[in-house]
């Protein structure tokens, strides 16, 4: 039985329902050596601004429990050396690239946006509106209902391309920030970005951060990414994207039986570069050994 | 494509308190590694680590077919504390080798190696090839430790260099201080502007080398050592700030525009120049 994989993610269509997390995934081609690049869905690359981000002094990172802290700081080459350097090598590759944006003003985000539509090889953009890292970014915009709707319609008024809205878990109700995103012309909706946390050296009484809190991410975070998906899927119509802690096919069919129509796999390529390729295989195996030809059969099918 | 492999401990036994010193047989394509290069060592046992963790290889070499990469360490975390309970025969896996090498030019012939600690680990290595294929290298290595007890590799490092001198922070063996204060006062009898230096310690060190070599030229390779969650120049958990570097590529990645950098480019935080 021939699989049906591909998956229609507001107007953007994958081949397959596994991407890379931006942050985690550089630009593609650091991971050029572990993996055939050819067999993601989508390639999300590591946050974009307006001008180059030296990002925060080391330490950036600290493993906790089932997961690490992550105080990078945005750290990127900026819009335009992206399109020059790092785009063309990546348009070779046969899956579709999604940029991840942010800024630290509404025009920044829409310049960004206006920039990247204009380039050759961009198949969507996703608005990060929740990098907890960043002291005057990402979290304002992405906390308020109101201002992630602001910079949700200011982005889609430049975009001739999917916009996909990536939101933060660090709220009090996600539902009512994807209501408001979905309102605001959102074509999909990624979640969770990181948590906020901190780790203390006791012997230092010092943060083992050097921006003192970081976001967590991995499999520690995936029961609280999945029970936000699953908030969200119930609120919105435009489709979804689940994130958080993936580190298997079992992890990633979890959010497609949630109502995710795709995944975002992120920390776990830190410990195996090659990950992806071995959770699409697996979500394949899993299909044909339970009889669903087309993978959107599966989404949303909580039985409760 | 390349991945993790699974490699099984040969041996791995204690050689000063909190040291270890772990041999992996491995695969034959880590034959090609090189001084400086280091590998991303995981564990599958339910054992609580998630991340892998990098570390310098020691030394690489062939017994009856098989392959076998050494590590060095000191236990500083929860990461090395477990990976010193493992025995013979426990299975680990290693993806590498990874980042850049030492440049050493073949017309080299005065070598000088500044270890402290742990950082004998890549300069023992680096020594061992150096020895080999370098026709009449003369190789002069200064290794610190807090203590003579803190003392690693020193037998090995003897076999491959012409001279070894030792300082620890005790005074428990050989000179009494820093290695760089050591290596000062030996620095103006001999060293001159054809040496080659390399070396690796933690960064107090190495900034007060750098403060030793500041209006010399003197060619001088560091080998840094950063916290990593990928290894391979994903996560951008291990950059330095260089001063050469342009700004559009950010702060050096030390598993990948590293772990051995000109000393010259690295910003120790010290000074302007």
């Amino acid at each position: 039985m021939k699989l049906k994989m591909g998956v229609d993610i507001g107007g953007l269509a994958l081949k397959n329902p596994v991407m890379t997390a931006s942050g985690t995934f550089g630009y593609g081609e650091e991971y050029a050596d572990y993996l055939d690049l050819n067999r993601l869905g989508a390639i999300v690359v590591k946050g974009l601004s307006l001008n180059p981000r030296e990002g925060n002094l080391s330490p950036r990172t600290m493993e906790t429990a089932s997961g690490m802290l992550n105080a990078v700081g945005l750290q990127n080459v900026g819009v335009r050396a992206f399109i020059d350097d790092k785009l063309p090598w990546l348009s070779r590759v046969d899956s579709a690239v999604i940029v991840n944006i942010f800024g630290e003003s509404l025009e920044d985000y829409v310049k960004v946006a206006e920039i990247l539509s204009n380039a050759e090889g961009v198949a969507a953009v996703e608005v990060n509106i929740s990098c907890p890292n960043v002291k005057r970014g990402g979290i304002a915009f992405g906390s308020d209902p109101v201002v992630a709707g602001e910079v949700t319609r200011a982005v889609k008024d430049v975009s001739r391309i999917p916009v996909i809205v990536k939101l933060t878990p660090n709220v009090t109700d996600i539902t009512e920030i994807a209501r408001s995103v979905e309102s605001a012309g959102a074509d999909a909706i990624s979640l969770i970005n990181t948590i906020t946390g901190m780790s203390v050296d006791i012997e230092k009484r010092m943060p083992h951060l050097e921006n003192i809190t970081g976001g967590l991410s991995g499999p520690a975070i995936k029961p609280v990414a999945l029970r936000m998906v699953w908030e969200v899927v119930n609120a919105v119509s435009i489709p979804t994207i689940g994130v958080g802690g993936i580190m298997n096919a079992r992890d990633a069919i979890e959010f497609l039986i949630v109502g995710a129509k795709a995944v975002q796999v992120g920390t776990a390529n830190f410990l195996n570069p090659g990950v992806t390729a071995d959770i699409i295989d697996d979500i394949e195996r899993f299909m044909s050994e339970n009889g669903i030809g087309d993978i959107n059969d599966l989404t949303g099918t909580l039985r409760i | 494509m390349k991945s993790y492999i699974s490699a099984t401990v040969f041996s791995q036994r204690e050689t000063a308190r909190g040291h270890f010193l772990m041999a992996l047989k491995t695969s034959a394509s880590f034959r090609e590694s090189l001084p400086g290069q280091f590998i991303m060592v995981r564990t599958d046992t339910n054992d609580g680590l998630f991340l892998p963790r990098p570390f310098s290889i020691y030394s690489v070499y062939s017994r009856g077919g098989d392959t076998f990469v050494e590590i060095l360490y000191k236990v500083v975390g929860k990461g090395t504390e477990v990976f010193s309970g493992f025995t013979q025969n426990d299975v680990l896996n290693i993806l590498g080798p990874l980042g850049g090498g030492f440049d050493v030019p073949s017309a080299c012939k005065k070598i000088f190696l500044i270890a402290g600690g742990v950082g004998i680990a890549p300069l023992s290595f680096l020594a061992q090839r150096c020895r080999k294929e370098i026709h009449g290298a003369e190789i002069t290595c200064y290794m610190g430790a807090a203590s003579s007890e803190a003392l690693l590799g020193v037998d090995r490092i003897e076999e491959s260099c012409s001279v070894v001198k030792i300082s620890t922070d005790d005074g428990s063996r050989g000179y009494s201080g820093p290695v760089t204060e050591l290596f000062r006062c030996d620095m103006d009898l001999y060293v001159d502007d054809t040496v080659h230096i390399y070396s690796c310690g933690p960064n107090p060190m190495l900034r007060s080398l750098h403060e030793l070599l500041k209006g010399r030229q003197i060619a001088c390779e560091v080998s840094l050592e950063e916290r990593m969650a990928c290894g391979i120049g994903a996560c951008l958990g291990c950059v330095v700030k260089t001063k050469s570097g342009g700004v559009s590529d950010g702060p050096a990645r030390v598993c990948k525009e590293g772990p051995v950098f000109d000393i010259n480019s690295v910003d120790f935080g010290d000074d302007s120049g």
